[in-house]
């Protein structure tokens, strides 16, 4: 018993030391008052400001783009719905660099794509709005596969019952089936949100890491290890880490007490 | 008014039938396990292609989407909103109908105390008794005001007693409002309660058969089909 009790605590306390001992190893480069003044500088508010724009812009069109497609991926069969699924799957397993350079070639002005967008005005490559561009690309890819999960879970009974009490297929969409799949799409969010501000590769091939223009959190880490100022880029290090902790703790609770109230669902059936 | 006609529907699991139901009737649909009779209320409510013309009050139906049928569907898993309040899972399918906030508010209360679950208004379904969701499905149901009322096993999961009360307050409750309807059931003493007469259908065919002969305070199968 103490053998085995040996046996599945060890590797658990080796794996949560080391990762405590990164960050750990991180904070203690910087005293605390270089730290905050780090934190206070210019650059990393601007890398904070920029962070949470684009991030939370990308969220936004990551969302728009994926929910309905989740939905319509969850609910209806069509020719080559594998492919099309697979094909969605591609930014999350691909290395972001090599999206970047997919982005990068797709959008460039010799490109008709980027030719065309170019010809109206719009310049997405090199520039913030290349930063969104990047960030909406790995956002939605996450969104739509957490949805699609999410939606696949409610029965579409519910919304055939809907349609028959006289409500509009939209209305029913919007008022039955995503508040019913509310906290696995809010999860999905915060997800997609968690991925949007940690993305790095693929910004740097579609936006370039131009100091104080593209600079987003990730970039202004690597863009000050590369320059020697390690005190700006732990302190921006410090900050992606506190904001992914507190988003994988936030999708920890929602999911959490999503099985909670299945659990709670599944008690009533019974007792009933 | 001309009631419900079926006239040649059909799909992959029910060979072409016809069928009438006279204002103001109920008829019960019985046959065994998937014998398509699910499937014929799915057709009427518009939740399945089919070939064939489904007619209501004269005007045709079949190309109309489920949600302009003007017809109550209560199916066997009830499908209640869990989201929702049993009042509001009554509002909602009535903001559609163009009625105002008061009207609305009226046509809840009243709907409720019919199906007597006006007590249960302010709960969640997942905090209700399982005789008290079928209560307030029904009432969701009967809230538009349908032409047509379909009923998927609608008591299937109940208790005996619960069972033989139940029919009873739907009957009356059905004929008080003239409603026409259309129940699946496998249970020949619910179609005797619930039904003026009975269709049998078996490998996806249509038999008309008498009107039942069992007693509606039966609460048990009192013949066999």
């Amino acid at each position: 018993m103490r053998v085995l009790a040996v046996l599945v605590w060890a590797p658990l306390v080796l794996i949560v030391a080391t990762i405590l001992g990164a960050v750990g190893a991180l904070a203690s480069q910087l005293p605390l008052a270089s730290l905050a003044e780090a934190l206070a500088s210019d650059e990393t508010r601007f890398a904070v400001a920029m962070s949470l724009r684009s991030s939370l812009t990308a969220l936004a069109l990551a969302l728009a783009l994926g929910v309905p497609s989740a939905w319509l991926l969850a609910r209806r069969r069509f020719p080559g719905k594998p492919v099309v699924e697979t094909i969605l799957d591609l930014p999350m397993v691909t290395p972001p660099l090599v999206a970047g350079i997919g982005l990068l070639f797709l959008l460039g002005r010799e490109a008709p794509v980027g030719g065309a967008l170019s010809a109206m005005g719009l310049e997405l490559l090199f520039s913030p709005a290349g930063v969104i561009l990047a960030q909406t690309y790995i956002a939605t890819s996450v969104i739509v596969r957490s949805a699609r999960a999410a939606f696949g879970a409610v029965d579409p009974g519910f919304a055939a019952n809907a349609a028959t009490l006289g409500i509009p297929p939209f209305w029913a969409f919007l008022l039955v089936e995503v508040p019913m799949a509310g906290r696995a799409l809010l999860a999905a969010a915060v997800l997609g949100w968690a991925r949007a501000l940690g993305e790095f590769g693929a910004t740097l091939m579609v936006a370039g890491a131009t100091r104080m223009q593209t600079e987003t959190l990730p970039m202004a880490v690597f863009l000050n290890i590369a320059s020697g100022r390690t005190d700006i880029a732990i302190a921006c290090a410090l900050i992606l880490l506190a904001l992914a902790f507190a988003l994988l703790l936030a999708i920890r609770l929602l999911t959490a007490e999503r099985d909670d109230s299945l659990r709670e669902d599944a008690d009533v059936r019974f007792a009933a | 008014m001309s009631g419900l006609r079926l006239e040649g529907v059909a799909n992959a699991v029910l060979a072409p039938l016809d069928l009438t139901v006279r204002p103001g009737e109920a008829v019960a649909v019985l046959g065994p396990s998937g014998a398509g009779k699910s499937t014929l209320l799915k057709i009427v409510a518009g939740l399945l292609p089919h070939r064939g013309r489904v007619l209501l009050d004269g005007g045709e139906l079949t190309w109309l989407p489920p949600h302009r049928r003007g017809i109550g569907y209560m199916s066997q898993d009830l499908h209640l909103f869990p989201h929702l309040s049993v009042a509001n899972n009554l509002h909602l399918p009535l903001v559609f109908r163009g009625l105002d906030r008061a009207a609305r508010a009226a046509r809840v209360a009243e709907t409720l105390a019919l199906c007597a679950i006006d007590h249960r208004a302010s709960r969640r379904p997942a905090s209700l008794s399982g005789g008290e969701r079928q209560r307030a499905a029904l009432a969701r149901a009967l809230v538009c005001r349908p032409r047509l009322l379909l009923l998927d096993e609608p008591f299937a999961n109940l208790d005996h007693a619960t069972r033989g009360a139940l029919w009873r307050e739907v009957d009356a409750l059905r004929r008080r409002l003239g409603i026409t309807a259309l129940i699946v059931t496998h249970d020949p003493a619910e179609a005797a309660a619930l039904a003026d007469r009975s269709v049998r259908i078996a490998d996806g065919t249509l038999t008309e058969r008498t009107a039942p002969s069992c007693s509606p305070s039966m609460t048990t199968p009192c013949c066999a089909c």
